[in-house]
């Protein structure tokens, strides 16, 4: 205190003080000579020789006085500042209450938004994996039905031979097929495989860690050629270095290893390994309408999106002109692979969850400045002798930030513990295929970064209202008054505190609402089929043992007669794709036309889903057929090709009587092929391929015995209520027939539980957003019995008064309760409408539920109601039963 | 003209000015002028400094917190800037006055033989 008096209190100028100082010595000196007889004019000149050079003497010192006063000032900041967080600690001790209710607060607010921030971290920020990943953009084929649809093979060439704006482009199978592979030992294994053009280990920048990539020779050559990933490498090889160069057996033939992908190496999904597709310069015309590529480039170092767009479509037009036939009205779209990669709704829920999370953050902070409030209320008297003991306003709001800070700064690690804690569960909730493969959440460096300057901010957000609040008060007026009069002044801004609680609560409540409404309504709604205790498993039979279509046929003939014996087993089916589920083709793999109609253009004509089933599989998932005849021992090899719709696939036919039509129907992605002719034989009730699907979707099932396929899924209805009871004994059957372990058997699962994987994300949503508001609805329960309680033993002599002067205690009752009321009502009127103008925001994440659904605006008033009534009626109970005798006493 | 400073060896000079400052301020606060004219007398002028060299020392050796100024009254009735010595300078005092002990017995020695 006292080295700094000099610079606080007298604050003369350095060259002031120092012109002073030399006159002074100058004056004394001249006198000096004077008493030892010099004449007064000499004696001055002599001092002043003395002296020496003043002008530089001052700059030397002034110049040392500077850095002095500034290292001083350094100091006696960190003085104050550590004096500062010793108070602020002693200050908590003294109110363990209050520290644990504020700390436990903000940690539970910071711990929530470090966790949703390592979800935002992992999908949005961070950059893909990949060496120079901004300049990684996915190429579509951008035509009337979709903006975004994959690349002919031809088109994807001569992207890449006539662009200017790219170093190079290459160019995958979007979905995973599977592949037998005979193992050394004899064991056969499914393993997936993604086909890709030689070219994308390099546009994707990744080294192999074993062996090589494909080349261009390779390509040229057509050789044949996989590279495999990691895991399998692991988990079959044992990491065995010389798999390099050797060969797999794969579908029965010869497949020559060239290298190793490291683990964290995904393109879309995982998979095992990545097959070679070799596209020849010189395909037939036809190719250009085979879109079955997804394309990525790598632009040249410097290129923006913009301008790698521009570039490609006037390659695209370029193509339209000399192919007018497949390419006329297509043209491109150019987007970062980091969008097409996380995907829009990944990047809507984290938004959704980070809004929600601050939003609950926000509360926080208004419960703990509540507190603070309360508290600097009742220290009105401590700040008032401190100012009038010297300290300024600033000094003391420095300090009160200080405690607010120590306190957030306790909150925050005690989030990070939280935090770290909800992330080790998220996992478990968040649904496969939301994230995608190349992503992981982890709690690293950067969210206890995030916590740490949340944490202060925080601290800062909360402590200032308070800090400025309580030392507006005069110093006169708080130490001469009563502390019992130092009321009102901070009431206000508590009441406008809680009704911003109270209107976000409702807010996240009314979000949560719709998302639990969403949920139930793609749990719930009918899909056309049922799904309990159906047991699935995905059966690979290898070709070369099970040639189709006889000895295949017959395999499954046997294993679904074996099955059948098994007790407890209703019903045996096969498809190749589940409902809900994944389908081996793709979304629409199919063009249809009813033969005999007038030729459609080629891009115009309509898709269809397609699915193959055994004639049980409409038994066996209880799925009617509305019209016409299932499939039965007429529809077998040989005999006339038949096929089944679905109801949307029979509409597009209306007013056609759909059985007996004709439809010619040829794959989408390979135009090369012959069209083939079935016949309508039957109409099958309309089932959801997705839960939340908002328009019926087109489908058509062809019968198993016309259509073999070696990779189908094998349906079992049980009688007895668990499906997976059932598991065992299904494997057993599959191996009494399979006695040379040739068929691959994967991907156990139930429907019900393909069906809790496809609602996943509602689910997810619906659960964290629900969890939040829960959070939130709770704290603010804290902030209106905070402020309740508070006023209510603030008021206790004025309900004594009333009391004594004849107010009934259902007076005094409704005196309490008429303001929190008041607060309440407001805060949840504001919530309501923010939540009216708010939900279209999550109009897109909605199902079967209006953004202003009032019966959610029901529900929500509802809670709110006997949750505020729950947090009142404590204090309100306490100031009906006030004593006036014992209140009128009580100081 | 008095006596030059070359009466004493250079090198010593400057800590030595350091010490005898803060040896001078042990007697309690006083002004630059009131400090030069201790060591004149107290040393028989055998220590002649230059007026001038007295106050880039004072700066420092408050710059290393030895010494701190306030504000007094000089015998002249002015206000006067003054020096007083803190406890981290009588401690660096100390270790000057016995680092100078064990320098002086070493050099008597010498010249003793």
């Amino acid at each position: 205190m006292k080295r700094s008096l000099r610079s606080w209190l007298w604050r003369v100028p350095l060259d002031q003080e120092f012109d002073e100082e030399i006159a002074l010595h100058l004056e004394m000196r001249t006198r000096e000579l004077i008493d030892n007889g010099m004449e007064p004019a000499a004696a001055r000149a002599q001092a002043i020789k003395r002296m020496g050079d003043v002008k530089r003497l001052k700059q030397t010192c002034v110049d040392l006085g500077r850095k002095r006063d500034r290292e001083m000032s350094i100091t006696l900041w960190l003085e104050e500042l550590r004096e500062d967080i010793k108070f602020a600690f002693r200050q908590l001790r003294a109110a363990p209450a209050f520290s644990l209710v504020a700390t436990l607060t903000l940690a539970l607010g910071i711990g929530a938004n470090s966790a949703i921030f390592a979800l935002v971290d992992a999908t949005l920020l961070r950059p893909l994996p990949y060496g120079d990943a901004g300049q990684l953009v996915t190429i579509w084929e951008k035509s009337s039905a979709t903006a975004r649809g994959f690349a002919s093979p031809p088109n994807m060439l001569d992207w890449q031979s006539r662009s200017r704006t790219f170093a190079a482009i290459a160019g995958y199978t979007p979905s995973m097929g599977s592949m037998v592979m005979s193992g050394r030992d004899g064991n056969a294994l499914t393993v997936s495989r993604q086909w890709v053009t030689s070219g994308i280990f390099d546009v994707l920048g990744v080294k192999p860690i074993a062996g090589r990539t494909f080349s261009s020779e390779d390509e040229a050559q057509r050789r044949r050629g996989v590279v495999i990933s990691e895991g399998l490498w692991d988990t079959r090889f044992d990491r065995d270095p010389s798999i390099v160069g050797s060969e797999l057996k794969l579908d029965g033939e010869l497949w020559p290893v060239v290298g190793v992908m490291p683990r964290d190496f995904e393109i879309l999904g995982r998979t095992s390994m990545w097959a070679m597709r070799p596209f020849p310069p010189n395909m037939p015309p036809r190719a250009r309408g085979a879109y079955q590529l997804q394309v990525v480039g790598r632009m040249k170092p410097g290129v923006a999106v913009e301008a790698a767009q521009a570039d490609l479509a006037v390659v695209a037009e370029g193509l339209a002109r000399e192919y007018p036939g497949y390419n006329k009205g297509r043209t491109v779209t150019v987007e970062p692979l980091h969008d097409t990669m996380v995907g829009s709704d990944l990047k809507t829920t984290s938004m959704l969850f980070l809004g929600v999370v601050g939003f609950v953050l926000l509360i926080c902070c208004a419960n703990v400045a509540n507190l603070l409030l309360a508290r600097a209320t009742a220290r009105a008297r401590e700040l008032a002798v401190r100012s009038a003991l010297g300290a300024g306003r600033r000094r003391i709001i420095r300090q009160l930030l200080t405690e607010s800070v120590v306190l957030s700064i306790l909150g925050g690690l005690l989030g990070i513990g939280i935090g770290a804690a909800i992330l080790q569960v998220t996992p478990l909730l968040i649904p496969d295929g939301l994230l995608p493969a190349s992503v992981t959440l982890a709690f690293d460096i950067r969210i206890v970064a995030f916590c740490a300057i949340a944490a202060l901010i925080v601290g800062m957000v909360f402590g200032i209202a308070p800090a400025f609040r309580a030392t507006a008060v005069s110093a006169t007026e708080a130490m001469g008054a009563d502390s019992r009069t130092t009321v009102g002044s901070g009431g206000r801004v508590r009441s406008l505190l809680v009704m911003g609680e109270v209107a976000t609560a409702v807010l996240l409540l009314f979000g949560a609402g719709l998302l639990l409404r969403t949920l139930i309504a793609v749990q719930s709604y009918d899909r056309g089929y049922r799904a309990d205790n159906v047991l699935t498993m995905l059966v690979d039979p290898l070709g070369s043992a099970y040639p189709p279509p006889f000895k295949q046929q017959q395999f499954y003939d046997q294993v679904e007669a074996e099955v059948r014996a098994v007790p407890g087993v209703a019903d045996v089916g096969w498809s190749s794709g589940l409902p809900l589920g994944e389908s081996v083709f793709g979304e629409y793999p199919f063009n249809y036309e009813v033969v005999g109609d007038a030729p459609l253009d080629p891009a115009r004509k309509p898709i269809t889903a397609y699915q193959i089933v055994s004639s049980t599989y409409f038994s066996t998932l209880e799925l009617p057929i509305v019209a016409g005849r299932a499939f039965d021992a007429r529809d077998v090899m040989g005999s006339p090709r038949v096929l089944i719709v679905n109801e949307a696939f029979a509409r597009t036919l209306a007013p056609r009587n759909p059985i007996g039509l004709q439809v010619s129907v040829k794959p989408v992605d390979s135009p090369d092929d012959k069209p083939v002719t079935l016949e309508i034989v039957g109409v099958a009730k309309q089932v959801k391929q997705r839960p939340d699907e908002s328009a019926d979707y087109v489908q058509m099932y062809t019968p198993l015995l016309q259509d073999p396929i070696g990779d189908i899924h094998l349906l079992v209805k049980s009688n007895t209520g668990r499906a997976e009871a059932l598991t065992a004994a299904v494997r057993a059957a599959i191996s009494r027939i399979d006695k040379q372990q040739l068929v691959g058997v994967s991907g156990v699962t139930t429907l019900e539980n393909v069906e809790w994987i496809a609602t996943g994300r509602h689910r997810f949503r619906a659960v964290m957003v629900g969890a939040f508001a829960a959070l939130a609805v709770v704290l603010a329960m804290v902030g209106v019995f905070g402020i309740l309680a508070y006023s209510v033993q603030q008021r206790t002599r004025d309900f004594g008064v009333r009391r004594a002067l004849g107010a009934t205690s259902k007076d005094v009752l409704n005196l309490v309760v008429r303001d929190a009321l008041k607060v309440i009502a407001i805060g949840a009127g504001i919530g309501l409408i923010a939540s009216a103008m708010l939900g279209r925001m999550i109009v897109s994440m909605l199902f079967g539920v209006q953004p202003l659904d009032l019966a959610t605006f029901a529900v929500v008033t509802v809670v709110l109601s006997l949750t505020t009534a729950l947090s009142m009626a404590g204090p309100a109970l306490r100031a009906a039963r006030i004593d006036p005798a014992m209140a009128l006493r009580s100081k | 003209m008095p006596p030059t400073a070359s009466k004493t060896p250079n090198g010593l000079l400057h800590g030595a000015l350091d010490a005898l400052i803060l040896k001078t301020l042990t007697r309690g606060p006083s002004h630059g002028y009131a400090v030069a004219r201790f060591i004149e007398e107290t040393t028989a002028d055998a220590f002649l400094i230059e007026d001038g060299s007295l106050y880039p020392a004072l700066y420092r050796l408050e710059r290393k917190g030895w010494v701190e100024a306030e504000w007094g009254m000089s015998e002249l009735g002015r206000r006067a800037k003054l020096y007083r010595l803190t406890d981290a300078g009588r401690e660096q005092l100390a270790a000057e006055v016995a680092t100078w002990k064990k320098f002086s017995a070493g050099v008597s020695k010498v010249f003793a033989t």
